[in-house]
């Protein structure tokens, strides 16, 4: 939707994920999306380098985020946001279905 | 011309900055190295951020670091003189939503060196204050503060518009040892 703009899909699926999730890393990023685990890091890491993502480290792997000092952040979520509503109402909910508050080990459903 | 290990922070960011841009490369100092200066060294760093305030190319910024003797590594330029390293942060040069408000340039016996201006150097570090809960970086806001004319209500200006006056309101009274609301 977004790839006219920002050359790649594979950018547009990363920042959207990050929309929606706040934060991920890059295997659960190309998970979601079905996508090549290099594409997607390549574009974490183009996007970081460039000021628009920051990561930190988390065990062996890297926690992506937008970075709150990119000066254009609420204009690209407002972009993103639109770009998600454009979205099928199934990927969508995917998208941000995802459970992050703690869970006590065993709970039954 | 002085020695690359015999330069001061100052003089190296202004060796390199007078080098870029008799190439055309624009860049401006900010980040630590700035605090550092403005500081009156005070605080300590090792790291020189140049924003790139004109998209140079990767590739004609490498060549004019190679011609001083720098090498990239992993986007961070390394001389073998000097245990300072050398980084050209992606433009715009800005402070959390808006752009930088005023560059002041400085004069070396190695060149000339545009850095942001005090007040905004302050704005930057308390960027990582505000969104990384950073402790040291308000530390370094306020040895700028306490060595420089510093606008106070500029400040609380940018904070309301980060969304942050609260924060700044509680942390104001460290500034006022030096500050003036010009």
């Amino acid at each position: 939707m977004l790839e006219p703009l920002l050359g790649s899909t594979n950018s547009e699926k990363v920042l959207l994920f990050l929309l929606a999730r706040e934060e991920g890393y890059p295997r659960e990023i190309a998970r979601f999306f079905e996508s090549d685990f290099k594409a997607i890091l390549n574009q974490l890491r183009r996007l970081e380098a460039g000021g628009v993502l920051r990561s930190r480290s988390a065990g062996r792997t890297s926690l992506y985020s937008f970075n709150p000092r990119y000066p254009f952040l609420r204009e690209l979520r407002s972009l993103l946001e639109k770009a998600l509503s454009f979205y099928p109402q199934d990927e969508r909910n995917a998208l941000l279905t995802n459970r992050r508050r703690p869970r006590r080990r065993g709970k039954p459903l | 011309m002085r020695r690359v290990r015999k330069m001061s922070v100052g003089e190296l960011a202004a060796y390199v900055s007078s080098h870029l841009r008799a190439k055309g490369i624009d860049v401006v100092l900010s980040g630590g190295s700035a605090v550092t200066i403005h500081s009156r060294d005070k605080y300590v760093s090792f790291d020189i951020d140049l924003v790139n305030t004109r998209s140079a190319k990767r590739r004609t910024i490498r060549e004019a670091m190679a011609e001083m003797g720098f090498q990239e590594e992993n986007r961070y330029y390394k001389h073998p003189e000097t245990e300072y390293f050398v980084e050209f942060p992606a433009g715009p040069l800005a402070v959390g939503n808006e752009p930088v408000k005023r560059v002041d340039e400085m004069t070396f016996r190695t060149g000339t060196l545009r850095i942001v201006s005090p007040t905004d150097c302050v704005k930057d570090r308390l960027t990582w204050y505000y969104y990384d809960k950073d402790r040291q970086s308000l530390e370094q806001a306020r040895l700028v503060v306490q060595e420089n004319p510093v606008d106070l209500a500029e400040i609380e200006r940018w904070s309301k518009q980060e969304g942050m006056l609260k924060t700044f309101q509680r942390i104001r009274n460290l500034f006022l040892e030096r500050g003036t609301s010009a």
